[in-house]
């Protein structure tokens, strides 16, 4: 199968920085990517599919008059189309009025080094490998609990390269592998459904752990069996990596986006040096994090990635930056422009996101959360209020604590509240850092909490 | 297209013992503007070709994407898909079988008054750049407006080794706005959509000036209200929220994959689930919605799929592999986003059946309770329990409509809600959006203003 080498990524984003020059844009910018990806996929019980999945594509970026023109195509084995691509960015530009913020492409600099983000062991996997992987997880989480159904899920190797070169000098190439496996499960006794219950593991280098998810994830739903209605009030809330993950990329995440903070989307807007978060919270975007799933030695703009200190106890410090919104305020860019391959241009976006663990164990967080509430899952985050952080989530599965221990799960409960709120009353962090999409974190214990049972 | 495709199809039945073949191709055209405050941020065009290949082999899917069209290619492809189905056959217990359905030959061919792709670029610069004075231009408490737009053109070629080959015409045309006012502290934000598989001529009716006034009136609108109360209330919901609701509470149960896995739906065919007031239709065929489709991506035409009658389960949605495991009739429901993936089962215009009572008459019996006009999303589980977010919610107090909440959202379990439907009124409006099931989906909803006696109201802090 028609595979791009290195070599040939970075020489037709460079060829064709050049011929958009020469072809009249004032600036131009080259974006090729790679990916290919195998896949198994368990359906009801059993290893039903198998995928591979090739796709290349080139996205260029072309400035005329300070306007910005964007074109893609995947078909790059035909000179005439990636010709054509070319002319179209430029008059995609020239169809645009002139951006008066437009103060250029990134100049070049130099790359840092990151660890553990290539395996050649995952470049080199079988479907037959990953179908080993899918049912060793399928046959754990069969073995803990005959109740347990696994629905859905399965395993998946990915390799990732893209490159990037501008009219300004920057030419640069970076791969990356990643290898997953998943699985999402109910659990019936007859005479309930659970809500589904999910666990999963990724990681850049091949060394995951099929066993421990299957078995998690069939734990989590027999343990969501027999659930109760809980009394609406203010409560001690245990949130979970999951819970957090989707309570913040909806809210905070966006809010300390300079592209949110200078268009007056963002309830940080004004609160640098402000405390917003409780002491227990420090936070850093780090784009170097040595295994990160959102490490690499470049952004989308191929400016290097970096690390960010973004809360430092509970003080708001920085707020992160793409090339644009960077040279808007006279700063440089921290390294966040993301793309969603190659059919888009740059965005800013959090690298990994990561919350720094404390020093407690999760059994010393239940306890100290006495008579509470621990919240795994929530349903409903992204109709959360970007601008405010105003949230009001269906939280579930969900545990009671009583008397510092989990009791029984939870039914039909919602949380609600405001994420600064949420932050603010921080009152312990433990130890139990993971990744989990671009968050990396642990669990964290948070006082008063809206809880709306019955 | 159609002797590359026939090659590969005989290629994996004759040479690689597959039970079944199908061979989609995609050659489309696509324009995306995102414009932030007025200012363009990009024009971009681009060019997505490519094909995807998915086997039976041994009773398991194989699947194989690459973005090319060349026969020799393609070839390598299918040869990799029935790889890949031998790999994953090796531990299957049951075997996946499909449906029958009736071989096809047909060329959908679209004739739309304003085709997105002979609309020049500045054109479409210029309508959002109306789009966004007018929002901008509202009331100087707005503070930003993001806009993106989407249309796609071009043809999808569809070939299977039963006899089925079918070139269809794409076209979409889409536009979602968001807006944010600021006073004092209070910050708000609201959004909207416009979407159509007719042509560019839905700007015609939904106006910059309409969808513009629309969208920032709702985000003014919302600095002065309130944070509801967390409770049990009676609540009305409009258009817009039921059809959110049907698609979220309920479609997604009925998706036959996730009936299958033990949505509570599972065993509830002929079963009554909810008051006999409701009456569900998942609608593939309504000229210009932005769910609709003439064939899905397994080759099966598109239809009107009954999913309630008054009260009762009548139907699922269903692809050629849910049909035959369930031993009902294809339903055409199997859709793709590109050539990147395998179909998945997922719903086109998601209807609730209006009947006959005016706004005034499902309002005024409640004493104190909610209004829900607008949704921002939802969300439901397996177990049936559901969460609709709502970004413009009045009380009703007394009988009227009263006061204005904040980001205030409805919850509560599916089949119980149903059943507490006590009025449906007579209006009907549609409304497009995108469906995420892993991959997005261009669908609609729609349905009636109705009441129900109580759902859980999950009151901001």
């Amino acid at each position: 199968m028609a595979v791009l080498k290195p070599e040939e990524m970075l020489s037709l984003a460079e060829d064709v920085v050049s011929s958009a020059v020469k072809k009249g844009a004032d600036e131009a910018e080259a974006y090729t990517y790679q990916g290919l990806t195998t896949t198994v996929g368990i359906e009801r019980g059993q290893v039903a599919r198998s995928s591979r999945i090739i796709d290349c594509g080139l996205g260029v970026r072309a400035i005329v008059n300070k306007a910005v023109g964007f074109s893609y195509t995947n078909v790059l084995e035909d000179k005439v189309a990636v010709e054509e691509t070319i002319l179209r960015a430029i008059s995609s530009a020239r169809a645009s009025k002139p951006d008066e913020n437009w103060l250029g492409l990134p100049p070049k600099k130099p790359l840092g080094s990151v660890e553990d983000t290539y395996d050649s062991k995952i470049v080199e996997l079988h479907a037959e490998d990953l179908v080993r992987v899918a049912s060793v997880m399928l046959e754990a989480a069969e073995q803990t609990d005959k109740r347990v159904l696994p629905i859905d899920g399965g395993a998946g190797a990915s390799y990732l390269s893209n490159a990037v070169a501008n009219s300004n000098g920057i030419s640069v190439f970076d791969h990356g592998t990643i290898i997953e496996c998943s699985l999402a499960t109910v659990a019936n006794d007859g005479k309930n459904v659970t809500p589904v219950c999910f666990e999963f593991n990724a990681e850049r280098r091949y060394d995951i752990d099929p066993e421990w998810v299957g078995k998690e994830a069939a734990k989590l739903a027999v343990s969501a069996l027999k659930a109760k209605k809980v009394e609406t009030k203010g409560s001690k809330v245990i949130f979970t990596q999951f819970a957090l993950q989707q309570l913040l990329y909806y809210t905070f995440i966006n809010a300390v986006k300079a592209d949110y903070v200078q268009r007056n989307q963002s309830a940080l807007k004004g609160k640098i040096g402000q405390r917003i978060a409780s002491e227990a919270v420090t936070i850093y975007d780090d784009g170097m994090l040595k295994g990160g799933i959102h490490t690499g030695k470049f952004d989308a703009e191929g400016v290097p990635q970096q690390k960010t200190l973004i809360m430092e106890k509970g003080i708001l410090r920085n707020y992160i930056y793409d090339n644009y919104t960077a040279k808007k305020e006279g700063l440089e860019s921290t390294g966040n422009a993301a793309r969603a391959g190659y059919l888009s241009t740059p965005a800013v976006e959090a690298t990994n996101f990561h919350i720094m663990p404390g020093s407690r164990s999760p059994e010393k967080l239940v306890n100290e959360a006495e008579d509470g509430l621990i919240v795994y899952f929530v349903q409903g985050a992204h109709s959360s209020n970007l601008a405010s952080g105003d949230f009001s989530v269906v939280a579930a599965p969900s545990w009671k604590i009583e008397k510092g221990e989990v009791t029984h799960a939870t039914k039909g409960m919602m949380v609600a509240g405001n994420i600064y709120q949420v932050l603010a009353n921080v009152s312990a962090v433990a130890d139990n850092e993971r990744k989990i999409g671009q968050l990396v974190a642990p669990w964290v214990l948070v006082e008063n909490v809206k809880v709306i049972g019955k | 297209m159609k002797d590359i495709l026939g090659k590969v199809v005989n290629f994996a039945t004759q040479k690689r013992e597959a039970e079944y073949v199908e061979a989609r191709a995609q050659r489309l055209f696509k324009t995306m503007l995102t414009v932030k405050e007025g200012r363009v941020e990009a024009a971009k065009q681009g060019i997505e070709n490519g094909a995807a290949l998915r086997v039976l082999v041994k009773g398991a899917w194989g699947f194989a994407s690459v973005g090319a069209l060349g026969a020799e290619t393609l070839t390598e492809a299918v040869s990799d898909a029935c790889k890949m189905a031998k790999a994953a056959s090796s531990r299957l217990k049951v075997p996946i079988k499909l449906v029958e359905a009736k071989a096809v030959q047909d060329k959908v061919v679209l004739k739309p008054r304003k085709d997105p792709s002979k609309v020049p670029v500045e054109d479409k610069i210029n309508t959002t750049s109306s789009l966004s004075n007018t929002v901008l231009g509202y009331d100087n408490r707005v503070k930003s407006c993001t806009i993106d737009y989407l249309d796609v053109t071009g043809t999808t070629f569809f070939m299977n080794n039963e006899g089925t080959y079918i070139e269809q015409d794409n076209l979409y045309v889409w536009l979602g706005v968001s807006a944010t006012a600021l006073q004092a502290d209070v910050l708000t934000s609201s959004r909207d959509a416009v979407g159509s598989t007719a042509g560019y001529e839905v700007f015609d009716v939904e106006t910059p000036e309409i969808v513009g006034e629309r969208v920032a009136k709702r985000a003014v609108d919302q600095l002065r209200a309130k944070p509801p109360k967390g409770g049990t209330f009676p609540a009305v919901l409009a258009p817009n929220v039921v059809g959110t609701f049907v698609h979220e509470a309920f479609g997604h149960l009925a998706e036959a994959d996730f009936t299958l896995s033990g949505s509570i739906l599972a065993g509830k065919l002929g079963k009554r689930i909810a008051s006999n007031l409701v009456t569900f239709y998942d609608d593939g065929t309504i000229d210009g919605a932005f769910g609709s489709f003439k064939y899905d991506d397994e080759g099966v035409p598109s239809q009107r799929t009954l999913l309630v009658k008054d009260g009762v389960v009548t139907g699922l949605m269903h692809n050629r592999e849910t049909a035959h495991k369930l031993a009902a009739k294809t339903t055409g429901n199997a859709r793709a986003k590109d050539f990147r993936v395998e179909p998945l089962i997922r719903m086109r215009n998601t209807i609730m059946e209006p009947k006959d009572r005016s706004f005034e008459e499902l309002v005024e019996g409640v004493k104190f309770g909610y209004y829900f006009k607008r949704f921002r999303g939802g969300e439901a589980n397996l177990d049936g329990t559901f969460q609709v977010g709502t970004q413009e919610a009045y009380e009703i107090v007394q009988g009227e409509i009263g006061e204005p909440v904040r980001n205030a959202s409805v919850s509560g379990n599916t089949l119980e809600t149903l059943l507490k439907v006590d009025a449906v009124g007579k209006d009907f409006e549609l409304w497009p959006g995108i469906c995420g099931k892993g991959q997005s989906a261009f669908v609609c909803d729609g349905g009636p203003h109705i009441r129900v006696k109580e759902v859980l109201v999950g009151g901001s802090a």
